[in-house]
């Protein structure tokens, strides 16, 4: 079972220019529990796409942050079309505070640096990621087959695939 | 998305549960491509009919999956104290 261990490190610049470094608690209580992935079409489809002699269009590459608290994997609208992902389904997101919106579904692969797996995520959420400095939102769909260990004070989590 | 391919699903995922419950479909217009074991064989034969083409894909029998992401939807995702 691939391991792959986290430990964030950053900074911060001091009003005079110089950088200081932040302990790893603090930076992972500042950004969250962030992956590096590439996301492509999903397996199954690429290999069809590939199959009939299309082609497909190169995959993309930003940070993942793990979310415990969403269902589903969520997929940057932009990078969406950009892969040309097919939508499969139209869900509505629920929400507490705001009008339910509906959101298209597509089937994409992850990649994560650092494990020599890829996973498939086929019911992902397309949603406005991007400004958030976000590629995905890794759900509870993928943590389903995931061990997230989150150790606080040691500014450092654990994800075992 | 996939407005008329909805509302299909909608008028005869009924009839279509009675030979296939359980199954993933695959429905492209208003036509029912096919029915399927599995959603990884019904990925399968919606991108080999249609590409990068939408297409629907639901499973028979399975009422839609409550998607609730609340860091997005309050908008809290990367939220400064």
């Amino acid at each position: 079972m691939p391991i792959l261990n986290i430990q964030l490190s950053g900074g911060l610049e001091t009003p005079d220019g110089q950088r200081v470094a932040l302990p790893s608690q603090a930076v992972l209580l500042q950004r969250g529990p962030v992956i590096q992935v590439t996301v492509g079409v999903g397996q199954v489809v690429a290999q069809q796409v590939l199959q009939q002699g299309g082609q497909l269009p190169p995959p993309v590459t930003g940070l993942a942050l793990i979310d415990t608290g969403a269902t589903t994997t969520c997929i940057d609208e932009e990078a969406a079309q950009k892969l040309q992902l097919p939508a499969i389904d139209v869900v509505t997101v629920a929400s507490a505070s705001h009008a339910s919106t509906e959101r298209n579904v597509y089937p994409i692969s992850i990649e994560v640096a650092g494990l020599p797996i890829v996973v498939n995520a086929p019911r992902s959420v397309g949603a406005e990621l991007k400004a958030q400095g976000l590629l995905l939102l890794i759900g509870r769909d993928v943590l389903q087959s995931c061990v997230l260990v989150y150790n606080g004070p040691a500014g450092q989590f654990t994800l075992t695939l | 998305m996939l407005d008329r391919e909805r509302a299909y699903f909608a008028a005869h995922a009924p009839e279509w549960e009675r030979g296939h419950p359980g199954a993933f479909v695959v429905v492209k217009n208003e036509r029912l491509v096919g029915t399927y074991a599995s959603i990884e064989e019904a990925l399968a034969a919606g991108a080999h009919e249609f590409g990068l083409q939408a297409f629907l894909v639901r499973q028979l029998g399975v009422p839609p999956l409550q998607v609730r992401i609340p860091a997005l939807t309050l908008g809290l995702l990367r939220a400064d104290p």
